[in-house]
């Protein structure tokens, strides 16, 4: 393996590394859309928690086996056909983005803290790892449309330069000026109604989990603001920077809405999903406290936000 | 709009000049990612050669500044597996035995104590815990 790499200053240089960023963002979207689930799982903290260094490598091992499987088929990146040791190393690559994201979504949780023992943090880490993983193997083929299949099939070696060239292609200015129109509103409502139903679908198997006030309860003050940033990112980097959307159509029919505006306006329409689906598991109710209404609901609206981000580039 | 796929493009020349597609930026992550995962198999392995073949031990530390709250006497208490390897349903209990009054005992359950780990409570007693002889231990655990 490993031709000497070309020193040479190659044209396409920057694009290289923007394409591999957003491989590596595509890859940790699936890791989190996949993982979400498990990662509100008291369970699987506790199994983390207790289970002994051995046996912590064998399952470090199946993951990695099971990631191998799935990249012969379907890996993170845009490439079509692997060389079989090409595959073992991009299985490896999705793995440690799998772990990366685990281990982040755990901190971001308060799972691990400084004063987590180094077992107990290795633990968690492990068990989380795997539906990330498994997330990471998956992504392009859960996450990107049939649309945006069929165009990667036909320009496999479709390069950052021409993904960002797709970025930047918008209706022409006369369309622009149209945003207003009524087709344009019903698009932006389109949207928003993806978004609440991929909110429901991932979140309203979490809702009704004492895992949300446990989470909720557990968290220092000042901690939801990074959970409240950790949704709106998330949500902004599944739509519209890790190129799973095709760009083009997105910008002709979602006018109404600049892309911050949009991540904004879907947060706010998960958030009230989230309270809606609270309340009715009778997680909230008047008796409690304002505060725990607040925490119970970002926290809720974290799963709901990447539910809905899902929802919006896939309907 | 849908474009023709393109059959020849679909399939490489040979497997080994595929190979050779990996960019830069591709090694570089699966370096990184390289790293990543030897870190954790190696922390994992430093976490089994330091802290399994120690089995789980305790010590209680009761504090001194007890707390009146409503006649009630809080005494808090911390507890540290000093061992390597975890201990579930850690069982620690408190007797308060004082003359002239019924004796007052005091239960409290950990779920999980992993080696290094400290949990911290409070016992509660209707009496003041200076005026007798106040003992807290462990009393059992159970291996995961």
């Amino acid at each position: 393996m490993g031709q000497p790499l070309d020193p040479a200053p190659h044209p396409a240089t920057p694009n290289i590394w923007l394409a591999e960023f957003q491989a590596i963002l595509q890859g940790a979207v699936g890791g989190f859309l996949f993982g979400i689930p498990l990662l509100y799982t008291v369970e699987v903290w506790l199994i983390g928690s207790t289970t002994g260094p051995r046996w912590q490598l064998v399952v470090l091992a199946v993951t990695l086996v099971g990631v191998a499987l799935l990249t012969q088929v379907e890996g993170f990146r845009q490439t079509l056909s692997l060389h079989p040791l090409e595959a073992l190393l991009e299985s490896i690559e999705a793995v440690a983005i799998g772990v990366g994201c685990a281990a982040l979504a755990l901190v971001l949780l308060c799972r691990i803290t400084l004063e987590t023992p180094l077992s107990e943090a290795l633990g968690k880490v492990v068990f989380e790892a795997v539906p990330f993983a498994l997330g990471v193997a998956l992504a392009r083929s859960t996450l990107q449309g049939k649309r945006g299949r069929a165009n990667e099939t036909g320009a496999p070696s479709a390069s950052g330069s021409e993904r960002l060239a797709n970025r930047r292609t918008t209706a022409p200015i006369s369309r622009r000026l149209a945003a207003l129109s009524r087709v344009n509103l019903s698009d932006a409502l389109v949207d928003l109604d993806a978004a609440l139903i991929g909110a429901v679908l991932i979140a309203f198997s979490i809702a009704p989990t004492e895992e949300v006030p446990l989470l909720a309860s557990s968290l220092p003050p000042l901690w939801l603001l990074l959970i409240m940033a950790a949704s709106l990112g998330l949500s902004y980097a599944i739509v519209f920077a890790s190129g799973f959307t095709d760009r083009a159509k997105r910008q002709q029919r979602g006018l109404l809405f600049s892309p911050i505006t949009e991540t904004l306006a879907a947060y706010l329409m998960t958030l009230l999903a989230s309270v809606v689906m609270l309340v009715l598991f009778q997680q909230l109710t008047p008796n409690d406290p304002w505060s725990e209404w607040l925490s119970n609901t970002l926290v809720l609206g974290l799963p709901a936000s990447i539910g809905g981000a899902a929802g919006r580039i896939l309907i | 709009m849908d474009e023709p796929n393109f059959p020849d493009r679909l399939s490489p020349p040979n497997d080994a000049e595929n190979f050779t597609q990996r960019s830069a930026a591709e090694w570089v992550t699966f370096m990184v990612a390289s790293i990543i995962l030897l870190a954790l198999v190696g922390l994992i392995c430093f976490d089994w050669q330091t802290n399994q073949n120690r089995p789980p031990a305790f010590t209680v530390a009761v504090s001194e500044a007890v707390r009146v709250t409503d006649g009630r006497y809080y005494v808090p208490f911390a507890i540290t597996n000093t061992g390597g390897r975890i201990a579930r349903m850690v069982q620690v209990t408190a007797e308060l035995h004082q003359v002239g009054a019924d004796d007052e005992t005091g239960e409290q359950q950990i779920d999980f104590l992993s080696g290094h780990e400290t949990k911290a409570g409070s016992f509660v007693f209707t009496h003041a815990p200076q005026a007798g002889e106040l003992v807290v231990r462990v009393a059992s655990y159970r291996l995961p």
